[in-house]
Parts: structure tokens; sequence; C-alpha cells
């Protein structure tokens, strides 16, 4: 009997692999920065699946399922990512020994530096995401940010819990959250700036 | 009076950071004063409390955009990959 249902349960993840692998392959790949890690997200999420297929029961759509699966293996992801590349103190706040990040935007008294000062047009952002070619401009700049921060980021998003909660998972405190959000947030918008406004 | 003065005026750095972290977080009453004060001569920071909100709002979008449409990204899976996933579960059946 055990055998029998063990064999029913793998062919529906069989056939949930045939249909929905791509489409999570996709989504991993829009949330991370490298294809190994992706491959693995991929078939973690299946496995977990079929382990605990007994918990499914056809409440919510198999691809909504998967995807949860998948999206709380993606926050391990960047949690793990985020306290790994977070070995000190300085690399939260990009100070470094070439100097405070904010340094690029700021001279000695604090005022924006002439080529960082924001300027007074309205970008149009609502449409901005339709565009093949923003989103891989937006996507390269993520992943040019230090890991820590570009980790941080997407997991904020994607864990949609208040900022209080999110520094306790990080393990910061809540000054270390909002000057690592300030840094990253400058840093984003300058390379758009000179990689999409501009041009 | 000075003193005061001194107090209450902020730099752009600092000033953009009190942006940020009022975001996320509440500011206390003198990190009020002190953010509107600065924003109300300076313009610069006035414009990028709106880009910084912007910007906030454009990754939340991008990073919760469904990226399913096959025009949106021509990549698939490896099928060697799906092969292994298979082998996988017949192993762990």
């Amino acid at each position: 009997m055990e055998n029998k249902q063990a064999t029913s349960a793998h062919s529906i993840i069989q056939k949930w692999v045939a249909v929905y692998s791509d489409d999570l392959y996709r989504w991993a790949l829009h949330k991370t920065s490298d294809k190994e890690t992706v491959q693995d997200l991929v078939q973690e999420t299946f496995l977990a699946a079929f382990k605990s297929l007994d918990k499914f029961q056809g409440k919510s759509q198999p691809k909504t399922w998967l995807f949860s699966i998948m999206n709380n293996k993606i926050m391990d992801y960047h949690r793990k990512r985020f306290k790994s590349a977070t070995i000190n103190q300085s690399q939260l706040n990009g100070k470094s020994e070439s100097g405070d990040v904010l340094e690029n935007f700021f001279d000695s008294e604090g005022t924006w530096k002439p080529d960082a000062r924001p300027n007074e047009r309205q970008e149009t952002e609502g449409h901005l995401l339709d565009n093949h070619e923003f989103k891989s401009v937006l996507s390269d700049c993520m992943k040019n940010l230090p890991h820590n921060w570009d980790s941080a980021i997407q997991f904020k998003y994607l864990e949609e819990k208040d900022a209080k909660e999110i520094c306790q998972e990080l393990g910061i405190t809540a000054s270390n959250y909002w000057q690592i959000l300030h840094r990253a947030k400058l840093q984003l918008r300058m390379c758009l700036e000179k990689n999409w406004f501009k041009s | 009076m000075k003193k005061l003065m001194n107090m209450l005026m902020l730099s752009c750095k600092k000033a953009s950071g009190l942006i940020e972290k009022k975001i996320h977080f509440s500011l206390n009453p003198i990190e009020k004063l002190q953010l509107f004060l600065h924003a109300s001569m300076c313009n610069a920071c006035k414009s990028y409390k709106k880009k910084s909100k912007d910007l906030d709002s454009l990754l939340n979008k991008y990073i919760h955009q469904d990226n399913q449409k096959p025009d949106s990204s021509n990549e698939f899976l490896p099928d060697e990959l799906k092969q292994r996933i298979l082998k996988q579960l017949e192993e762990n059946k």
C-alpha cells in the first residue's frame, strides 16, 4: 500500500517537474545571482514538495504551492548569504580601507558632490518595469552591490514584514539596517543614472 | 542661539540618511525638525526624498514581478538537471 502511494506521489511530482520547472527556474534566476544556486533551489523545491506532498491538499494550485516552497528557500538563501558576507561591522555599511561608500556621494562638508546631486527630473517609474532593457540594467546594478546589501534588499522586499522583524531575522540593529539601505539605494540610483537615465 | 542652530542644521549626508530611516522607522522629534528644516532649504535633498521613495516602490515591484511571461526570458532549466531531479526523486521513493 505504502509503495503504491509513493508511486503515485512520484508520478505527480514527475508531472510537476515537466510543467513547472522552467517557471521555477526563471523565478529563482530573477531572485538570486548564480546559476548553480538556482539549480540547487529548483532541485530542493521539488524534493521538499515530494516529501511533504501529503500537506498539499489541493486547496491551492500546485504552481502556487511550489512557488511558496521556493520562496522560503530563496529567503533562507539570502539570510545565509547576508550573514556570511557580513563578517565584521565595517562590511555592514561599506566602510573599507578605501573609505566609506558615502564619500563617493558627499564631500567633506557632507554636501552632495556635483555628479551625485539629485536632479529634479521626475522619472516615470510606473512603466519602467515593462521595459526589458531597463530590467536588465537594474539587475546588473543590483549584482554590482556588495553581496550582503543585495541580499538585504532581496530579503526585505520578499519578506514583506516590518523593518523590526527583518532586523531580527538578519541579526542586525535598526541603524545598521537603514544605513545599509541608505548606502545601497544611493549606489543603485547612481548606477541607474549612469546606465539608464543619462543614455 | 548659534549652538541651537548648529544642532538643528544637518548636512545633506545626514539628511539623506534620515530620509531613509523615516521610510522604515519613526524619527524622534528632533530628527523630524532637523529633516523638516533641511528639506525646506535644500532642493537636492527634496528631490532625493522623492527619488528614494520611487526607488523603494520600483524595487518592491521589481522583486515581486511575475517574470513568467515567455517573452521576458528565454531561459529554460537545462534538461540534464530535470533528469537529475527525476532521478533523485526515484531514489527517495
